[in-house]
């Protein structure tokens, strides 16, 4: 497990190195406190269900851009020789870098709390729900990070990644959309238990149960597996190489 | 140190490696030479453990590369082919993030990696991002990367290709230092580098080895096709007869001074025959030989031999 550290101890300190960090996490930063400032404009209760329910939404597009590098460059490098001739299991590898894309997002999305001091001192703001909101956008960031970088480490293109992720994730996020999800119920042809599987699939559906301030265990069970399923299968992709070079 | 047991590789149809055997002991330094998509590159990343075999196998220390593939992964340094660095980093914390990652023990970190940066010539650039550092530069981290956590097996992949000659004389400076501590598998196209650094020679050619030797027994078995003479007598008249007297043989005057001539005898394989032929025919001709001396094989007449034979048989097959 040392090797997790020191792997994810490297790529979070190459992220505060490359300036693609920064441009990605001030462009983010921008995006998410430039739609949420529309919260701050009404007159309504002090709330942050606006930003959080653009959030899912602006990591559709972010992720990608974030993980198709993780994999895809190491291979484009050369430096995935190295990696995968140092003496640690691959999945340790895999591990490392989940963990530091997803600190890295938890702190782009950490410099946000300034959106809900600024309402806390204006109204009254309940901060549980808040709090649960974040919480469940990082495990929710987690799931995204996990399938960006599985796709990631099927090529060495990053833009094939970028692409594939992409088109995933959107469609991750519309499987678990409920107006979609009421459409299908509502046409009566789909079987019902389509519907179930699919929008159980979806880490949408987990994310607005979290947001809503409930940490119920059974959503932390799905995101784990989520994860560790794309997780795995980023070791089994990696490790099956060996064969083919 | 190094067992190689018919060692197989397969890339989809085309086969990499067929069937190879060799070892290496410890303390030898092994040079590793063919043409380009010969199989030094897939050897060298079987045994470091990058890629799997398809048959066959491989130890290191007596570890089987596959089932034990950590336990050997920790005994060896490696540079690639490609001297894969991360840009973004500083030189030394670079190396720390290696030196970490292969297990050097926090007390010992700091002395690993100050030898590796004395060894490779790098004190003066560890606080540098390793992208301002120059092709020769980034070569040399590359090797510190390799043995910073002291493996006792090296595996460099064309370490000085790229490199100016300086550069080059530097590296091979250092590969023989390595080689006094660290059982050393390098592959190259230069052949002088062999001939400098290598205590023994391994060619190979289409993913099989052709020779296998110390560079003096290479040289020494392969008979060279060439004799050096020195004839006084009329010119023209000599390499008149000399042409006669040697079918199929190339005569070349390379050299002339006062009434003696230097020729060069190329006679393909064997030079015995044409030493005896063209001794009898100047005696018979009443001129004098001066000199007669079958030329040296260089390791560049093996290489290309062997290189090249298996390729015509390959065409003719």
């Amino acid at each position: 497990m040392l090797d997790t550290v020191v792997i994810l101890r490297r790529e979070l300190k190459s992220y505060f190195l490359s300036p693609i960090a920064y441009v990605f996490g001030m462009l983010m930063l921008g995006v998410l406190l430039f739609f949420a400032s529309t919260s701050l404009q009404n007159n309504g209760p002090a709330s942050m269900q606006q930003f959080f329910a653009l959030l899912p939404l602006i990591l559709v597009i972010f992720v990608p851009g974030l993980t198709m590098r993780l994999w895809a460059e190491e291979q484009k490098l050369g430096t995935i020789q190295l990696l995968m001739t140092f003496p640690v299991r691959t999945i340790h590898l895999v591990l490392g870098k989940f963990l530091a894309a997803v600190i890295f997002l938890a702190f782009v999305l950490l410099l946000t709390i300034g959106l809900p001091l600024t309402i806390g001192a204006y109204g009254k703001l309940d901060w549980p729900p808040v709090l649960g909101a974040y919480l469940a956008t990082v495990m929710f960031a987690g799931s995204f990070v996990a399938v960006g970088m599985f796709w990631s480490s099927t090529t060495s293109d990053q833009i094939i990644a970028l692409l594939l992720s992409l088109v995933s994730l959107a469609l991750l996020y519309a499987l678990g959309y409920p107006v979609l999800i009421d459409l299908m119920t509502g046409s009566g042809w789909v079987p019902a238990w389509f519907v179930d599987l699919v929008n159980g699939i979806s880490p949408f559906k987990y994310f607005v149960s979290i947001s809503r301030g409930v940490i119920d265990s059974r959503d932390i069970i799905y995101f784990t597996c989520f994860c560790g399923f794309f997780l795995y299968a980023n070791a089994l992709v990696l490790n099956n190489r060996r064969h083919t070079g | 140190m190094i067992e190689v047991q018919q060692l197989e590789k397969n890339y989809g149809f085309a086969r990499a490696l067929k069937g190879i055997s060799f070892s290496v002991s410890k303390g030898e330094v092994i040079g590793f030479l063919g043409p380009n998509g010969a199989g030094k590159s897939t050897t060298m990343k079987v045994l470091t453990g990058y890629l799997l075999p398809s048959g066959g196998g491989a130890t290191v220390s007596g570890l089987d590369v596959v089932s034990h593939s950590l336990k050997v992964r920790r005994n060896i340094g490696y540079l690639p082919e490609t001297t894969p660095l991360y840009g973004e980093m500083r030189v030394d914390d670079y190396l720390r993030f290696v030196a970490e990652i292969r297990g050097v023990g926090f007390t010992k970190r700091k002395a690993a990696i100050a030898r590796a940066v004395e060894l490779c010539g790098l004190a003066r650039v560890t606080g540098k991002n390793i992208d301002e550092l120059s092709k020769g530069y980034r070569q040399r981290v590359g090797l510190a990367q390799a043995i910073v956590h002291e493996p006792p097996v090296l595996i460099l992949d064309e370490p000085t290709s790229g490199l100016d000659p300086n550069q080059i004389v530097e590296v091979r400076k250092l590969i023989r230092r390595l080689g006094e501590e660290h059982t050393v598998v390098l592959s190259t196209h230069y052949l002088q580098e062999v001939e400098k650094s290598c205590s023994r020679v391994i060619i190979i050619n289409q993913g099989e080895i052709v020779a296998d030797g110390t560079h003096d027994s290479l040289v020494s078995e392969r008979p060279a096709g060439a004799l050096r003479a020195r004839v006084r007598g009329p010119e023209e008249q000599v390499t008149a007869r000399c042409t006669e007297a040697l079918p199929g043989c190339r005569v070349e005057v390379v050299a002339r001074h006062d009434g003696a001539i230097d020729y060069v005898l190329e006679a393909g394989t064997d030079a015995a025959p044409v030493a005896e032929a063209f001794s009898r025919m100047v005696v018979q001709n009443g001129w004098d030989l001066l000199e007669l001396v079958r030329e040296k094989a260089t390791l560049e007449d093996v290489f290309r031999a062997l290189t090249q034979e298996a390729q015509r048989e390959a065409l003719h097959a």
